[in-house]
């Protein structure tokens, strides 16, 4: 009982905190985000005096947020596709082969998420002006996403790779199924959720990277993060802050909600063996 | 003066009531066994001794002081996990020293103690190893001697025994007796077994659904069980109601059952003319005189054979030395009067 | 048979892995030569340790250095510190304990220049803080809160990021304790604290050390907080190797760059080990 009751306190003093901490300021986001430029909103009132969708209108027409969207959700997809290829033969041979040095193998995967991020895009900028590749912005941004997300990649597809049963796999070549077919049959089911997972991750990685958008994009690439990072900065405008605010996390919460699904619904049929 | 004293005690868990007034004393250095089948009640009676629940009405008097809202780690009362609950990351030496630690007890006098324990418990070649390195039996005799270092006025016990082979079972059974006997420890065990239960203890508390059925010796369990749930859960038991017809004598009462007339002894005559009877299976004698029954299956045991014999279409079990009947044979078999036992009229 | 199958692996590997370690092997190399003057992209490229030298001799270097450290270690301090009960807490399920579970993590999906831009506004000048606090009457007129000289706003920004992340690592560790464990503790005479400390905090401590050091790195190369929300006068590494950058001085920004990778590989080994001494709760 008095468990019980402590629980609801807690949980109660909680939701408040987490009132605080998410619901008022995406209340004031959401607030400034309607604010019209013909009336400001001064400190005075509780509401904006006058609201419209106008800066919301502006922003699509008259900023490069239409450019930046288009740069982040190309960038993105590229990304994950391509940290995906590159990462399934590593996490094949992790997952699979057993081989001395396994262990210390899986480890330097994780590298690049321990070197500080502007760390990695100077030092790659440097690197493209050496080899003269610096005007190459958005492939060498798309280069640098998908290698310093691919430790996810990694890390998701190896536990794949070790929960494909080899008793399909055998099963499948006792039947004679060629290569391609064992592939569909053993592994693919089983590879499913990890796929999806890695695609969604990266994904959002790469929505959200800012270090080497930033550094080795500008000026001639603009991300979502960058747009927002200059809006913040130089030229700050409250409002339009807030429309890119939550532009960018928007779909964010989409994803992970998806992503949430996903993982959930990844493990039963992993460990029933359906796969 | 009482070690344990439990009043009036009930558990509910939301609508659901685990356990409903139940009563028991326990005496100093007594071993009480609380038996009964799965789910009845023995693990929360026993997380309600140690205090890890709250009872919804009653109290608990431990060595005299109230302890009902006392919180487990301020009660002298030491548990034996069912599951070992060995701390994973200290070694047997330290898990053996945690009590004792929190207890602030000077260095000197735990390891005295804990020398004590380990030579008691046989464990003095693993005291630098970490649970994970011990076998079973060592990791349940690791738990037994850390419940032991504390030296607590009342052991608690919930089915120490389940996880281990029938031979060390055995082993273990006799080490907690003799351990329990030694320390002059007060100690309350459940099991679900009834051949432990029967072999070990001082007393055993017959729960079923959350009430106590029965709280007497072995002995008087077995021989004088007071309703079917008893007689029927220990031991087997044939079970029959019936009608009484007559009187023989003066204190010997005929029933009419479904087998025919049984006679009990009694010194006091029952108040209602419907009753209910019981007889262990050995207590039949095989002979020329009583009840005509067709053995239905024979089964060879060694020191015994065990029959299922049928009268009037009713089943029941007769158990005897030196049986000749063999299946489909017609025997004769009567009950002494002092062997039937009378139960309760409720149950 | 044996040199096919090594080939093979090392074949596998070459397009993961192998990417992987080129990337930042070169930019760990390029970084560290850079810093003693190779690579320069105008002409010299002869070994010198003059930009350490002169790096070394500037006071802004040393404030970057102090005031980075800083933001890291209270970062990860706080943020694992505000963890660690409230995984506890949610060690077993109730009534709503997802929903909380949930809500505590939904800084995971706001990225942080969102959180810095969201956290600016309530306690801008004329933000809702300022006016919730003149209107309580404990302020008389608003006060400057942003950009504060002793960087609450950002480590209050690193927490808020960064504790569902601890939060998540930790729950995992502390739901792992089954709960007979923790019973056996209590039925012994432990307390909550002595629970925590001798049970608790030693079965945990390898997902606390990894929430330490991975939200230490991040924190101590922290750039986006520092420029939106930290102190002006002062400059975090990321930012002070940025600007080098941006003035074309890149020996400069390698030093800063290779020092600051140095401070994150130390600083997370110390407390790592520091973390473990603490929490180690075995006794002697
Ligand atoms: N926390 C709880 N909430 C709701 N019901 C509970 C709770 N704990 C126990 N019960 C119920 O109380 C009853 C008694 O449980 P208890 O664990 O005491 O059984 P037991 O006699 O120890 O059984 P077993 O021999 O299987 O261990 C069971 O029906 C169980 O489902
Ligand atoms: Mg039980």
């Amino acid at each position: 009982m008095t468990v019980q009751r402590v629980n609801k306190i807690l949980l109660i003093a909680l939701l408040a905190v987490c009132a605080i901490w998410l619901i008022i300021p995406f209340t004031m986001a959401v607030l400034w985000s309607l604010v019209d430029p013909s009336e400001p909103w001064t400190a005075d009132k509780v509401l904006p005096p006058v609201m419209s969708l106008f800066r919301w209108t502006d922003m699509w027409e008259n900023s490069s947020l239409k450019s930046a969207l288009i740069a982040s959700y190309t960038l993105a997809p590229s990304a994950a596709i391509l940290s995906l290829l590159l990462a399934l033969p590593t996490s094949f041979a992790l997952g699979r082969i057993s081989f001395l040095g396994r262990e210390l193998a899986k480890m330097l995967c994780l590298l690049p998420l321990v070197v500080p991020p502007f760390i990695t895009a100077i030092f790659f900028t440097s690197l493209l002006f050496q080899i003269g590749l610096s005007s190459w912005r958005p492939g060498a941004i798309l280069f640098a996403h998908s290698v310093l997300f691919m430790p996810f990649a990694i890390r998701i597809l190896t536990v794949s790779f070790e929960q494909v049963r080899q008793d399909h796999i055998d099963a499948a070549r006792d039947l004679g199924a060629s290569h391609w077919a064992r592939f569909k049959v053993a592994y693919l089911p089983a590879l499913k959720p990890g796929i999806f997972a890695t695609l969604l991750i990266v994904f959002i990685q790469s929505i959200e990277e800012f270090a080497i958008a930033f550094i080795v994009g500008s000026p001639d690439v603009v991300t979502i993060p960058t747009l927002l990072y200059s809006a913040l900065g130089q030229d700050y405008v409250r409002p339009n802050a807030a429309v890119l605010s939550l532009i960018l996390v928007v779909p964010n919460v989409l994803l992970m909600l998806i992503l949430e699904r996903l993982l959930r619904s990844a493990n039963p049929t992993l460990s029933s063996g359906k796969g | 003066m009482v070690a344990i004293k439990i009043e009036r005690l009930t558990k509910k868990f939301g609508d659901f009531t685990a356990l409903s007034n139940v009563s028991l004393d326990v005496q100093p250095e007594e071993f009480v066994t609380l038996l009964g089948p799965s789910g009845c009640g023995k693990t929360t009676l026993l997380k309600l001794i140690s205090g890890f629940l709250e009872p919804s009405e009653g109290s608990i008097k431990i060595g005299g002081t109230d302890v009902t809202h006392v919180p487990p780690e301020k009660r002298d009362t030491a548990l034996c996990f069912q599951s070992y609950a060995l701390f994973p990351h200290l070694t047997v030496r330290e898990n053996l020293e945690f009590g004792p630690r929190q207890k602030k007890i000077p260095a000197s006098e735990r390891k005295t103690r804990i020398d004590d324990v380990s030579e008691k418990l046989d464990l003095t070649a693993q005291m630098e190893k970490l649970p994970n390195q011990l076998s079973g039996g060592q990791q349940q005799r690791v738990s037994l001697g850390r419940a032991l270092a504390m030296r607590p006025s009342v052991i608690l016990f919930d089915e120490p025994l389940s996880n281990l082979d029938a031979k060390l079972r055995d082993q273990v059974r006799i080490e907690i007796r003799r351990i329990q006997k030694e320390y002059g420890l007060t100690a309350i065990y459940v099991t679900h077994d009834q051949a432990e239960a029967l072999a070990m203890s001082d007393r055993i508390v017959v729960l079923n659904n959350g009430r106590v059925e029965q709280v007497d010796s072995p002995e008087l369990l077995y021989h004088a069980p007071k309703t079917k749930f008893v007689a029927d859960f220990i031991g087997d038991a044939n079970i029959f109601s019936g009608t009484i017809v007559g009187q023989k004598g003066e204190n010997i009462v005929q029933v009419e059952t479904a087998i025919g007339t049984i006679e009990f002894e009694t010194p006091t005559a029952p108040t209602s003319k419907k009753v209910n009877l019981c007889w262990r299976p050995e207590s039949a004698v095989i002979g020329n005189t009583g009840i005509k029954a067709k053995v239905v299956h024979r089964a060879f045991q060694g020191h015994f054979t065990d029959l299922m014999v049928e009268t009037n279409g009713t089943i029941f079990r007769v158990q005897a030395k030196r049986v000749e009947a063999q299946e489909g044979d017609d025997v004769q078999l009567s009950v002494a009067p002092n062997e039937v036992i009378l139960l309760d009229q409720s149950a | 048979m044996k040199l096919r199958r090594g080939l093979l692996i090392i074949g596998l590997l070459t397009p993961g892995l192998g990417l992987i370690l080129a990337l930042i092997g070169t930019v760990v190399y390029i970084a560290v030569s850079q810093s003693f003057g190779y690579y320069s992209l105008n002409g010299t490229n002869e070994f010198s340790t003059e930009f350490w030298s002169k790096m070394a001799g500037r006071k802004a270097f040393k404030r970057s250095i102090q005031y980075s450290i800083y933001i890291g270690v209270f970062s990860a301090i706080f943020s694992v510190a505000l963890a660690y009960p409230l995984a506890i807490w949610l060690r077993k399920p109730f009534a709503g304990s997802n929903f909380i579970g949930a809500v505590l993590k939904a800084p995971l999906l706001v990225h942080g220049l969102v959180a810095a831009f969201l956290f600016i506004n309530v306690i801008s000048y004329h933000g809702i803080l300022n006016q919730f606090m003149q209107w309580l009457g404990i302020w008389s007129e608003p006060r400057r809160l942003q950009n504060d000289p002793n960087a609450y706003g950002v480590l209050i920004l690193q927490t808020w990021k960064n504790m569902p992340f601890a939060l998540l690592l930790l729950t995992g560790a502390v739901q792992s304790i089954s709960d007979d464990v923790l019973d056996a503790a209590r039925d012994l005479g432990a307390g909550t604290w002595d629970r925590f400390r001798r049970i608790i905090a030693p079965l945990t401590v390898s997902g606390m050390q990894a929430a330490m050091v991975i939200i230490f790195i991040g924190a101590v190369a922290d750039f986006s907080f520092q420029v939106i929300a930290g102190p002006t006068n002062k400059q975090s590494l990321s930012q002070l190797m940025v600007s080098f950058k941006g003035r074309g001085d890149w020996h400069s920004a390698a030093v800063v760059g290779v020092s600051l990778m140095m401070i994150a590989l130390v600083g997370s080994a110390i407390l790592a080990v520091v973390a473990r001494m603490v929490m180690r709760g075995r006794i002697k």
